[in-house]
C-alpha cells in the first residue's frame, strides 16, 4: 500500500526524468520516519473514503481517484494526513537518485562542491560612485 | 583541581577569542569550561546525500529538536521568536551561516543621535582595531571600497554571487539601492591552515570543508597550541564568591555528572545572551539573593533578538540559486541609517539568501499549496527549485528591560539546573521596520523580474542573535557591567558575549561581538597581574 500511494503522490514524470515514488525504495525510509500505527491508521482512512466516494477500497481506484481521495484525507484528518504525506516528500527528496536527475548540484554535496563561474562585480561601479551612505558621527 | 590564572566558561564564539587573546601570555594557566561536547566534521551531514534531514535532528538550531544531553531547556512560549543556538565546542558557530559584517560608527551613538536606546561606552574607533584582528583570525571574504562603511583594510575574495546575485544586483541598481557582496567568514581561497569553500551550501549544518570560519576551526587551533585547557561536557552551574566580593572560581559538573569546582583568579563567562544571564542567575546565595551582578536587577534584561522579515520570489529562468554558501550572497545597507522622512528610528540590512535546497522546496511548497501531489507534482516543483531568492530583513532591536530572560526552576537541564524562560515583545519601532523592510524587499525582487509568493514577519524560528542581557554601561544603577567588561561590583567577573551590547545594530552580531571579546582581553592582558595580586 505505500507503494501505490508513493505512485499516487509522487508519480513517475518521464520528460523531467523523475522516477516514481515507489520505485527508488524509499518505503522503508517512510515506515521507520512514521510510526507503523499512524501508516495503518491513514491508510484506514484512505479505504474508508474511497468505499464513502467510490464504492471501491484504495488500491482498486485510478490514480486520478486515488489523488482525490488523497485530497479529501487532508480535509478529514489534516495531522495524520500531512505527517505521512510529508514523511513520503522528505524521502523522495533527500534520495540519492532524485537528487542526481534534478539536478541538485554534488550528490553528496562533500567532498566533491560546486562550481559557480566568475561574478561580473563591474555591476557594482554605480554603487561606488554614489559615494558613501554611512552616518558621519562627531565624538 | 589546581587553581588556575582564568577560567573561561562557553567555547563559542566569544570563549574562543577570549582563549586566543588571552594564552598569548603563555604564562597563563586558563582552562574553558563548555558543557557540550565536541563536533566530528568528518560525520557533518555534508557527507551524506539526506543531509536536509538533520536540519530538523541533531543539526537544528532548535534546542528542542536536537534531542542533546548539553542543552538547557529555553520555555519561549511567551515571545513571536524562538531561541536558536548550538552548545558545544565552538558554540553557535558550528552552525551559523557566517554572515559578517561590522556595526557602523552610527551604532554605537543611538542615543546622541536617534534619541533612542543608549549610547556605548565607546565609538567605533576605539574597536576598529580588534575588528581587524578579528576579521584577520576568522578569515573575512568581502570586498573592500563599501560606502555604507569606513574602509576596510583587507578582505579575502568576495563569494561568488551567482546568476542569482546577478540578477537582484542588477535590480538594486536599477532603483539606485546600495548593494555590496557579504562580508563573509568563509574562507574562499586558502586561509590559514583552510581550505577554500567549494559551495556545498549547507553551512548551517556545519561545514565538512571547513571553509567556514566556526571558531573549533579558528581561534581554538591556535588557542590550544598556546596551552589553553578545553573541559568538555562540563556544565558550570554557579560562579563562588568570597568575603571580599572577588569571584573564587566555577562550580560545575563534570563529563560524568560528579560536582566539580575550578578556583581562578579572574572568571570569563561566554556562555551568549541566554546561557550567560542563567548562570549569573542561578549563581545565588545569601550575599547575592537575587545573582551575582544583579542588585539593580539589570541582569537577564533588555534581550534583543534582531526580528527577522522573509520575502521569497521566484524567477523563470535557472538561477542556480541552492547553489554556494546559504546565507552569504550580498546585501544591501540602503535602509540602515535613520532618515528624517521614515516613521522609524534606526534601520535594516537586507540579507540576500539563496534558494532552498531540494527537501526544503518541495516541503514548503506543498505547504503553501504551490506544489500539488499528483501528475503535475514535478512540473510545478521545477518552477520552484534553484529559481528562488530571498531576502531576510534584519531589523535593529531597541533595547526594552520587559524584554528578559528569568531562572526556569520548572524545567531542568540534565543536572538539574534552572533551565531559562525567555519574554520578549516586537516594539512598534520594530514593527514599523518589519513592514518598510518587507515591502521594500518585494519591490526589488519585483524589479529583478520575479514573482513574490511570500512575504511575512516576524519569522518565528530565528532567535539567532542573542544581545543585551547583561550589558554594558557606566552606571551600575542601569547596567552590568563597565566599559571593559568587568562586572559592576565584581573586579574579577568579566562578561566577554553579545550579552553586552548595549543595542543591537541591524547586523549579524559575531563580528563585533568578537571584536569586543579581543577589546575586553587586550585591557584585561594589561592590567592581570594587578588584578591577580589583589584577588
Ligand atoms: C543557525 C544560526 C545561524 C547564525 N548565523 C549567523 C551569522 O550569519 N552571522 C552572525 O554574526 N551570527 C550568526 N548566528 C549567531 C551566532 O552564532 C551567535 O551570535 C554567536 O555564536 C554567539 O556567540 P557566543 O560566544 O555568545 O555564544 P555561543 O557561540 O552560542 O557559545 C556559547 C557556548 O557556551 C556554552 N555554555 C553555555 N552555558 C554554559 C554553562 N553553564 N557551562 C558550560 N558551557 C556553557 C554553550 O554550550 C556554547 O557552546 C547564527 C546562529 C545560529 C544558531
Ligand atoms: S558553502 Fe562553503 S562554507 Fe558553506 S558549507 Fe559549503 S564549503 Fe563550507
Amino acid at each position: 500500500m505505500i507503494g501505490l500511494f508513493l505512485d499516487t503522490i509522487l508519480p513517475a514524470d518521464p520528460e523531467l526524468n523523475m522516477p516514481s515514488g515507489a520505485s527508488i525504495g524509499i518505503e522503508a525510509f517512510v515506515r521507520d520516519a512514521a510510526t507503523q500505527t499512524s501508516i495503518d491508521e491513514y491508510f484506514i482512512l484512505l479505504d474508508q473514503l474511497a468505499q464513502e466516494k467510490f464504492e471501491r477500497p484504495f488500491k482498486d481506484l485510478s490514480a486520478e481517484n486515488r489523488l482525490q481521495i488523497v485530497e479529501l484525507s487532508k480535509r478529514k484528518n489534516n495531522r495524520l494526513a500531512n505527517t505521512i504525506i510529508l514523511h513520503c516528500l522528505k524521502a523522495y527528496y533527500t534520495n540519492e537518485t532524485i537528487l542526481k536527475n534534478l539536478p541538485a548540484g554534488a550528490v553528496p554535496p562533500f567532498p566533491t562542491g560546486n562550481i559557480l563561474e566568475e561574478d561580473d562585480w563591474s555591476l557594482l561601479e554605480p554603487v561606488y560612485e554614489r559615494g558613501r551612505i554611512y552616518r558621519s558621527v562627531s565624538s | 583541581m589546581d587553581p588556575v590564572d582564568v577560567v573561561i566558561v562557553g567555547s563559542g564564539a566569544s570563549g574562543a577569542a577570549a582563549a586566543w587573546s588571552l594564552s598569548r601570555d603563555s604564562y597563563l594557566k586558563i582552562v574553558c569550561l563548555e558543557q557540550g561536547g565536541v563536533s566530528d566534521a568528518s560525520k557533518y551531514p555534508a557527507h551524506y546525500p539526506n543531509w536536509e534531514l538533520s536540519r530538523n535532528g541533531e543539526a537544528s538550531s532548535k534546542p528542542s529538536e536536537r534531542n542533546n544531553p548539553a542543552d538547557y531547556p529555553i520555555d519561549d512560549r511567551n515571545s513571536p521568536i524562538s531561541i536558536a543556538n548550538f552548545n558545544g565546542f565552538g558554540g553557535s558557530t558550528i552552525l551559523y551561516s557566517g554572515h559578517f559584517p561590522r556595526f557602523h560608527p552610527s551604532d554605537f551613538k543611538v542615543r546622541s543621535l536617534d534619541g533612542v536606546g543608549d549610547d556605548w561606552p565607546f565609538d567605533y574607533e576605539d574597536v576598529e582595531l580588534f575588528f581587524n584582528e578579528n576579521e584577520q583570525m576568522m578569515g573575512i571574504a568581502g570586498l573592500v571600497g563599501d560606502p555604507a562603511y569606513p574602509e576596510y583594510k583587507k578582505l579575502l575574495p568576495p563569494v561568488p554571487m551567482g546568476p542569482m546575485g546577478e540578477k537582484i544586483g542588477a535590480a538594486f541598481n536599477a532603483l539606485g539601492w546600495h548593494w555590496w557582496p557579504s562580508y563573509s567568514a568563509i574562507n574562499t581561497r586558502s586561509h590559514g591552515d583552510r581550505g577554500p569553500c567549494i559551495n556545498l551550501g549547507p553551512c548551517n549544518t556545519g561545514c565538512a570543508q571547513g571553509a567556514k570560519g566556526s571558531v573549533d576551526v579558528t581561534y581554538w587551533p591556535v588557542a590550544l597550541r598556546q596551552g589553553v585547557e578545553v573541559r568538555t561536557n562540563c556544565a558550570a552551574y554557579k560562579i563562588a564568591m568570597d568575603n571580599e566580593n572577588n569571584a573564587k572560581g566555577v562550580h560545575y559538573f563534570d563529563e560524568k555528572g560528579v560536582r566539580q569546582f575550578q578556583e581562578a583568579s579572574v572568571v570569563i563567562l561566554a556562555c551568549s545572551g541566554i546561557g550567560t544571564p542563567r548562570l549569573l542567575l542561578n549563581s545565588k546565595s545569601s550575599a547575592f539573593p537575587d545573582g551575582l551582578l544583579n542588585e539593580h536587577g539589570n541582569v537577564g534584561r533588555n534581550l534583543m533578538v534582531h526580528p527577522l522579515g522573509y520575502t521569497e520570489a521566484v524567477f523563470d529562468e535557472d538561477l542556480k540559486s541552492s547553489i554556494g554558501p546559504h546565507g552569504c550572497c550580498i546585501l544591501s545597507q540602503q535602509f540602515y541609517e535613520t532618515k528624517a522622512d521614515r516613521e522609524f528610528q534606526r534601520g535594516y540590512t537586507m540579507q540576500v539568501l539563496r534558494g532552498a535546497p531540494p527537501m526544503e522546496t518541495a516541503v514548503s511548497g506543498y505547504m503553501m499549496r504551490r506544489i500539488p501531489l499528483g501528475p503535475d507534482h514535478h512540473k510545478s516543483f521545477s518552477k520552484y527549485f534553484n529559481k528562488s531568492i530571498g531576502i531576510a530583513v534584519i531589523a535593529e532591536d531597541l533595547p526594552d528591560p520587559e524584554n528578559r530572560v528569568e531562572l526556569d526552576p520548572e524545567n531542568c537541564d540534565a543536572h538539574g539546573s534552572p533551565g531559562a524562560k525567555v519574554t520578549y515583545t516586537l516594539g512598534d519601532n520594530t514593527k514599523k521596520i518589519l513592514s518598510h523592510g518587507t515591502s521594500k524587499s518585494k519591490e526589488v525582487l519585483e524589479q529583478a523580474g520575479g514573482q513574490v509568493t511570500s512575504s511575512f514577519a516576524p519569522v518565528r524560528d530565528t532567535g539567532w542573535h542573542l544581545m543585551g542581557t547583561a550589558r554594558m554601561g557606566h552606571d551600575p544603577k542601569t547596567s552590568v557591567v563597565n566599559a571593559f567588561g568587568q562586572g559592576h561590583g565584581v573586579r574579577n567577573l568579566f562578561v566577554v558575549d553579545s550579552s553586552i551590547f548595549v543595542t543591537s545594530g541591524a547586523v549579524n552580531p559575531v563580528a563585533t561581538a568578537q571584536a569586543l571579546t579581543l577589546k575586553i582581553c587586550d585591557n584585561l592582558r594589561n592590567n592581570l597581574s594587578e588584578l591577580m595580586r589583589s584577588t
